[in-house]
Formats: structure tokens, sequence, C-alpha cells
């Protein structure tokens, strides 16, 4: 634990100034989202950190749901079901539409020693009957997909069908407010699916990280997170899916088609002329369920759909990878070696330790590989296929809405909080039966317009990385295990806070280099990415992968070892230093820096 | 019985060899049995030694002048030192000796294929780098000899060493009696870096790093403190530098331009501010250093060089290998304990552990 007292300090939350043009951004949240003259005197004295590993961007008003849910759930499990003793569960408020998030800690020694008795006996069942719980996961996870995808939005026609008049199906005012209520239901479950083994899983793989370092002082980070990581990793599986069929591209002579600048429909068009196309059409059908549900973006965002949603980056992958080839590149090695350097790391760090520690060694690595799937698979299953498919159901009421002018356009529904939804449906149910005005077409339109005017400007702000109290030390093993917020980061935060030239961050990935960095703030500008730039952006997502070929270096603004951006510039063999708490607003595009990815510094050359 | 020779190759010695050889003479063979480099060269016994003190007849006035020092009492230590140290300065290598070190050292010249090739003479004291007594540092070694002449009279020189004043009173502090010395007699090797390794880092206690110090030229200014030497931790799994520290080293020891002994230079403007290591060496000095442990079984304090225009790995030397003293204590591993109460205590549950 550190001892130095903290050093520096973070601005007060109710100091922080609302940005120009900005004002009323509030209503975007619900009323206890909000630092409140009520709460101040404690959340003044409280730490909280811009979660923006998350929620890197102002939130929209309906995705506020990932914030809700989300913290129900996490806070369900570690507060309530494991009871984690030192821990209950994460706070959030909402400053200028940007998420803080602050632990609430247990202090009383015997309220702890109480919670460790239950933690003690639940946790230590899952840990215990991992498998088979996992494998009951698995089936339920995917059975929750299963009735998304078979959740239908029913339409509102001026009569309703013969099977309500003549069967007994229900009327279409019931059956769209049943299903806004499922869908919401299913959300509701997949985040409580999502939290269920998550902090169990990371638990196991900080307490190996500790024991190596305990014995193992100096070592780094990702060699750690290299020995559990990697071999068939879900993350990387539609990337190398897309590798696979590159590479049947060129053996079946189709690979011409993939032209630079064709769209994804030009492609495919061009690859229908001939017979050894359409079967290499056929294969990439095939590929795409599942693989196709990864996400453009961390998915927490209403926008950051799937490949299915926008083929762009997955076919502006197939068209590098075929380019890789034919300059007689080996695309396939870095996976390989990936996992022979897993092995040769951990019996060559085994070999090292005396005959105690390798038992503990020995045994938590493989409690860490155990466990590891869930912690890469969740992400797929939860975060990117449920999210991106139930982003698209939401899109449906949103039509429904637009269909009937209660929104100009079926995005729009993102504008609205969820309860605002179901109130906006309520309405259009009501008038639509009743054949009366609707008031929703001139009240909601000017709603819709202001927020997305404000979202717009809140995205030009850039947020302090913490409000409220520089704490003494960082105890939740949440904000630790998840976050990667530490004691010795956070005191790098509140003593950062006037020198911008050097950014320290957790060094994940080794090497020097120095290059022009491209702030990517959204998704959408990774398309600007330059050959040999440096990525510096909030976090970001396996399914960027395509762009990793193309840049020398990441820096990301939060993140520990076991990021995605990590682990993909390990796999890239690309330097990274992750958990930066500022890149993004310190570093501006066209800017020379230097990323030392071994020792975890960035340094703004001009 | 007839005497036996007061040489040897040193390629032939091993551990058991240090009681008439000296330790470091000992220690260098045994580095070449693990098929590390080191620069070839042949022993002097601590036989060579007595026989030397013998015909000269200075047993007696050694024992009498120790006598007369008392532990802590630094003027007796100077006067005891200044007056054997005169003694044996004046008193000749015997004629058998001198011989055999004139024959080991045309044999030398024979392997280097240099007429008069330049040599490192050092000390092998009975004790140094041993395990428990660090005798480092204390006693003399003499840089860039030339000729059979000059290099019994270096070896005259490294026995004087054994009665400078630090040397008496370290044996004086430490109960040592009778002191004997071998000497080792190596081809030079003309560095243009070098410095000392570790086979883990002596600060954490690591294993699996190895901890470099370096500086241009002989070791000489390493050893002897006199720059700070660039610093590299490198990971022995990966062969990745985990952390590297490159200081200004404005001094080194060259090759006297004169053909005897070595000098102190500053350093060229241009090589000052930049690393003397780059990552082809110090994957090479990982490597030696790995072998080195492997060979001796135990953590090591190694000092090398690397050649001048030689290339790497063959420019590669080792000059000593001693075992690290003083390393940090290791976190105890608890024992017996599951890798599962060790999860349970990392969420906090370690109070209730039964």
């Amino acid at each position: 634990m550190e001892t130095a007292s903290p050093v520096g300090s973070f601005p007060s939350p109710y100091e922080v100034e609302t940005p120009p043009g900005c004002e009323g951004w509030e209503e975007l949240y619900p009323y206890y989202a909000l630092f409140d003259d009520v709460r101040r005197e404690v959340d003044e004295q409280r730490f909280w950190f811009w979660n923006s590993m998350h929620f890197p961007l102002p939130m929209p008003a309906f995705d506020a749901i990932c914030i809700d849910t989300a913290y129900q759930s996490l806070g369900s499990w570690q507060n309530r079901v494991f009871a984690v003793p030192p821990a209950m569960g994460i706070d959030y408020r909402c400053l200028n539409g940007y998420i803080y998030i602050s632990g609430n800690p247990v202090t009383d020694p015997e309220r702890i020693a109480e919670r460790a008795q239950h933690f003690q006996q639940r946790a230590g069942h899952y840990f215990e009957h991992w498998d088979e719980l996992y494998g009951a996961w698995r089936t339920k996870m995917e059975a929750l997909i299963a009735e998304l995808e078979a959740l239908e939005v029913p339409g509102l026609h001026e009569l309703e069908p013969d099977e309500v008049a003549f069967g007994d199906q229900e009327t279409s005012y019931c059956a769209v407010l049943d299903a806004y209520r499922r869908a919401l239901r299913l959300s509701d479950l997949m985040w409580q699916n999502h939290f269920e083994f998550l902090l169990l899983g990371y638990g196991a793989y900080v307490t190996f990280a500790e024991l190596c370092k305990a014995h193992l002082p100096d070592i780094p980070d990702q060699h750690i997170a290299q020995m559990v990581a990697g071999l068939d990793v879900t993350l990387f599986r539609p990337d190398a899916e897309l590798r696979r069929l590159a590479r049947l591209a060129l053996d079946t002579g189709v690979d011409g088609a993939f032209v630079e600048g064709r769209t994804p429909a030009e492609i495919d068009e061009a690859l229908a002329e001939s017979e050894s196309g359409r079967e290499w059409l056929a294969e990439l059908e095939a590929v795409k369920d599942p693989w196709f549900h990864m996400a453009t973006g961390d998915g927490l965002y209403h926008y950051y759909g799937s490949w299915l949603d926008d083929p762009t980056i997955p076919y502006a992958s197939l068209t590098g990878h075929i380019g890789a080839l034919r300059a007689g590149e080996e695309i396939d090695r870095p996976t390989d070696h990936v996992a022979t350097e897993r092995d040769r790391l951990a019996s060559e760090y085994g070999a090292l330790l005396d005959d105690d520690a390798r038992k503990g060694f020995d045994e938590l690595l493989a409690l860490s590989r155990t466990v590891f799937p869930y912690v890469e698979e969740h992400k797929f299953l939860c975060d990117y296929w449920f999210l991106t498919s139930w982003w698209n159901t939401i899109r449906e009421f949103g039509g429904l809405l637009a269909e009937h002018g209660f929104l100009e356009d079926r995005e729009d529904v993102f504008q609205l909080s969820r309860l605002e939804v179901y109130s906006a449906l309520d309405e259009l149910l009501l008038t639509w039966a009743t054949g009366g005005q609707p008031r929703g077409p001139s009240y909601w339109p000017p709603i819709v317009a202001k927020r997305k005017e404000l979202l717009e400007r809140l995205a030009e702000w850039t947020p302090p990385p913490a409000v409220g109290a520089v704490p003494e030390a960082i105890l939740d093993p949440a904000l630790i295990m998840l976050w990667g917020v530490t004691t010795q980061r956070v005191h790098a935060w509140a003593q950062e806070s006037d020198d911008g030239s050097e950014l320290s961050g957790t060094p994940a990935s080794p090497g020097v280099v120095e290059g022009v960095a491209r702030v990517v703030r959204h998704v959408s500008e990774i398309g600007d990415v330059r050959e040999g730039e440096i990525l510096v952006c909030s976090i970001t997502s396996p399914a960027w992968a395509p762009i990793f070929s193309k840049i020398q270096a990441a820096v990301t603004d939060i993140g520990g070892v076991m990021s995605h951006a990590a682990i993909v510039c390990r796999e890239y063999a690309l330097p990274a230093v992750v958990g930066t708490g500022r890149a993004t607003s310190q570093i501006s595009t066209g800017q020379r820096i230097r990323v030392d990815g071994s020792a975890g510094s960035v340094t703004l050359l001009e | 019985m007839s005497e036996p020779g007061h040489t040897r190759p040193l390629a032939a010695l091993r551990r058991d060899d240090s009681p008439a050889f000296g330790g470091k003479s000992a220690a260098l063979g045994e580095l070449i049995a693990a098929e590390i480099p080191v620069a070839p060269g042949f022993a002097l016994s601590t036989g060579a030694f007595r026989a030397f003190v013998r015909e000269a007849g200075l047993d007696g006035k050694i024992a009498a002048e120790l006598s007369r020092v008392a532990p802590g009492d630094v003027d007796s230590v100077v006067r005891a030192s200044h007056a054997i140290s005169e003694a044996m300065r004046f008193a000749p290598v015997p004629a058998p000796v001198r011989d055999e070190i004139a024959r080991a050292y045309a044999e030398l010249a024979d392997e280097a294929g240099v007429r008069e090739p330049p040599v490192a003479v050092r000390s092998s004291a009975l004790g140094e780098d041993g395990e428990d007594a660090t005798f480092a540092g204390q006693l003399e070694s003499y840089l860039w000899v030339r000729g059979a002449e000059h290099v019994a009279d270096a070896v005259r020189d490294c026995w004087v060493s054994l009665f400078g004043p630090p040397a008496i009173a370290y044996r004086a502090h430490v109960g040592q009696e009778e002191p004997a010395m071998g000497v080792a007699v190596q081809l030079m090797v003309d560095a243009q870096v070098s410095g000392v390794l570790f086979t883990c880092n002596p600060v954490s206690g690591d294993p699996s790093m190895v901890a470099v110090n370096a500086s241009w030229g002989l070791g000489l200014a390493v050893v002897g403190g006199e720059v700070t030497p660039d610093d590299f931790l490198v990971s022995k799994v990966t062969g990745e530098v985990v952390r590297e520290r490159i200081h200004v080293k404005d001094v080194e020891y060259v090759p006297d331009a004169g053909g005897n002994g070595a000098v102190r230079a500053d350093v060229p403007e241009e090589r000052r501010a930049i690393a003397c290591l780059d990552g082809t060496a110090l994957e090479a000095l990982v490597e030696v250093g790995r072998r080195v442990e492997r060979g001796f079984g135990a953590h090591q304090d190694v000092e090398w060089a690397i050649a001048r225009d030689v290339g790497l790995p063959d420019g590669l030397f080792v000059l000593q290998a001693r075992p690290v003293t003083g390393l940090p204590e290791r976190a105890a591993s608890p024992e017996n304990v599951s890798a599962m109460a060790r999860v349970m205590s990392m969420f906090g549950a370690r109070d209730t552990e039964a």
C-alpha cells in the first residue's frame, strides 16, 4: 500500500463551470445523477474520477441506461451477492455530460469481517464450480441473445389484424408496450449476466499479478498479462477470420475485387460476378454469424454498431490483409508468436521461483487461465453482440415514433431517456387508439434538437481526469481491477494538473517510438488515421484492430495492462502507454510525441 | 619430491585449485569450463609467492612486522605495510619462477600470434572472490603489461599489494593469517566498453532481471567509481530493456600510447552523453550472464569487457565472476496457502481465514 500523503489537488465538482452554450445540460440526465446542493458536503469530499474507459463522450439521454443498469448490476454482485469485504458498489454523477464515478468503501472492521465470511462462501462456490457455472452462463447468454433477436416491434395499422378480432391475439397497444418493457428487461438481464463473473475473474488475475510482483519485483505488467491471455482469444477471432478469408480470396483468385476505395457493396457486386467469388461470399456469410457481431466501438453508446451494421471496417481490413499477403508478408505470425511466447514466459518465470512460490505461481496461473475466457467472452457476448443488436431494437421503437411524427428520425429516439421513450410510446398508443390529436409531434422534436446541439457542444469540453478530494489510498478492489485506478496513478494525476509536457501511464507494451499523434475521440474518426501515426484515444476496442496495422504506437487516457489497446499493441508488437488520464486533452493531432512503452511515459516534443 | 610447476593454463583450473592458485584464477578456470568467454591466460601458483618469500629470506621479517600490527591502529598498519613492501620490492623473483613466467608468456604470445602481447596481471589471493569474504578491490591489477620481464615485475607488484595497508587492515579485521597469493596473467582485452553485470537486480532481488553498469574504455572507471555508468535493467526472459538510465561519462581508461599501462583520458564530447551499449551488446551480455548463473548455480557479479573492433558476440569477455552478496530478503512465500486463499485475501477476506 502507498504511504505517501497525497500531493496536488482536483477541482471541486461544484466549481467546474458549465461550458458556454451548454446551459441546461442537466435535463438530459436523471435527477439523482447530478452533483446537487443537498449532497454537496459529502460529494465534495469524495474522490470522483472520469470513467473515460466506458464513457469517453457526453452521454446521450437514452444511453445513460448503460450507466444506471450497469451500476445496479455491479453493485448487486459486489455488494449484495458476494459481499466483497471492503467495498460496496460504484456511485456515479454526471458533470457537463461526462460520467464521474466513486466507490463506496466499507470501513467498519466488524462489518468487513462479517462480509468476509459471506464472501468466502459465495465466491468460493463460484470458483469451485467455475466451469459448470460458466457453461450455464454461456447458455443463458446465448438464449438471451436469441430472445432479443426474436423480439419484434409490432406496427400500428388503421385496423387491428383479424387475429385480434377473430382470435386471441392481444391488441397492438398492449403488444407495443409489452415489447418495450421486454426490451428493457432484456437489457437488465444482460447487465446482470455481464457482471456475474467479472469481479471474480479479474480478482483471480490480480492475485496472480500480485504474487508475480512479490517474487519478481521488476516483472513488467505486460509479461503477467501475456502469461494469462493469448491462445484462442475470442476478441481477436473476428480479425483472425478476416485473415483467413483474405487468404482464401487470394487462393481462389477473387482478390481482384478488393480495390482500395471501393465500398463493401461494390466489392460484393464484383465478387458476385464469378462462381468462385460467389463461393467466397458464401464463406463470408458463414463467418458473419457470430463474428460480425463485433462492435465498431466499445459498445456502450448507441452509435457503435456492429460490423453487420457497418461493414466498412471489416472490408477495409480484408483489403489490407490481401495487400499484405500480396506483398509476401506473413499475416498470421503475431498470433502464433503470442501463443508460444505465453508458454515460454510462464515456464521461464516459473523456473526462477523457489518451490513454495512456484506452487502458488502455477496454481494461480492455472486459475487465471481458467477464468480468463469469461473476461474476454463477456465482452463479445454482452458488450458487442447483445448491445449492438439491442440498440437496433430500440431503433425500431424510434422508427415507430418517427412514423407517427413524434420524432423526425428514428435515431432521435436516443435523445430521450428510456423513461421518456416509454412516455412517448404511451402517448402515441393512447392517441393512436383514440384517434385524437397527439401532442408528441410538437413536443418532442424541439427537445431532441436542443439535446443534439448540447451534446455537440459538450463534446468540445475536456473533462478533468478527477474531481473532489485526492484520496490517500485506493483500496477498492473493483477500481483497481476494472479501471486500473491505483493510488499511484491517482496521485500522478493530481500532480500532473499543472505541467502537460510529460504524461505518465501504465507501460503496456514495450518499445520506444517518436512520431506524429492522431487524436481519435470518436470511432467515426478512425478512418482519418494515417500510416505511421501514433494513435491517441480515450480507449480502444478490439474492433479497431484493422488500424493497428497502420499505427506505430498507442496512447490511451484510461485502462490497465489488460485493456484492449494494451492487448492489441502487444499482439502487433507496438509500444503502448495506457491510463495516462489526459492524453486526448493534452495532445493534439499533428503534434510530435515520444512514446516509451517500457517506462510508461509520453513526452510532448513540441 | 619434486616441486610442482608454478604455472598452469587458466583453462586447466577448477574450483578445487583455489588453495593452490587463489580464488580468482580458479574462478576463471570454472568460467572457461562453463564455456563462458574468458581472455586466455595462465595462472601462477601461491607456491611461487612462497618460494619468492622463502628465497629472499623475508619470512621472519614479514612475521615480525605483522606481529606489531594492532587492529584498528592505522599507524601500525601503515608502518608494517611500508617496511614489508620496501623489502619485497628489492628482492629478486627466483630464477625458476621467472623462467616459468617467461615460458608461459611466450606460449600465450604464440596463441595470440603477437610477439609481445599486452596482458593484464591480476592478483588471485586466497579467499579472494570466495563466497564468504569479498576481498575485491583491495589488491592490485596491472593492465597493459608487455614483455616477459615486465610481466615478472608486475607479478611481484601484485605480491607487494598483498601487504598494502588496506589488505593488512582487512586481514587483521577478519583474523586471516599467513597470507599467500596467486596471480592470473591474461591477454589484454582492448575494451571499447566495459562494466559490471549482476545476474539479478541487486537492489530489488528480482531473479528475472540482469542489471548492467557500463562505461567507455577499460573497467577501471566503473569499478573505481570515477564515472556514473550507464545503467540498464534487462529482462532475462524476453531480453527487453526494462529500465535504461544514460549518464554523462566524461573519463575513460585507454592503453597508453607508449605501449605500457593504461591512462585516464577525456571521453570525446560526442560519446559522453550517448548510451555506450546498444541492443545487440545487451543481448550478448544477458546471454553471458545467464550462462554464468547456470554454471555457478547462484547469482553472480560479473566484470566484463567488449573489445574494440572485434564485433559481437566474439568481442565480449568475462573478466571475473563472484557471488552477489547482501541480496535483499525475498518475500517469504507463506507455506501451504492455497491459490483460493490468496484470491480471497485479494478481496480483503484475509482476516477470517481458519
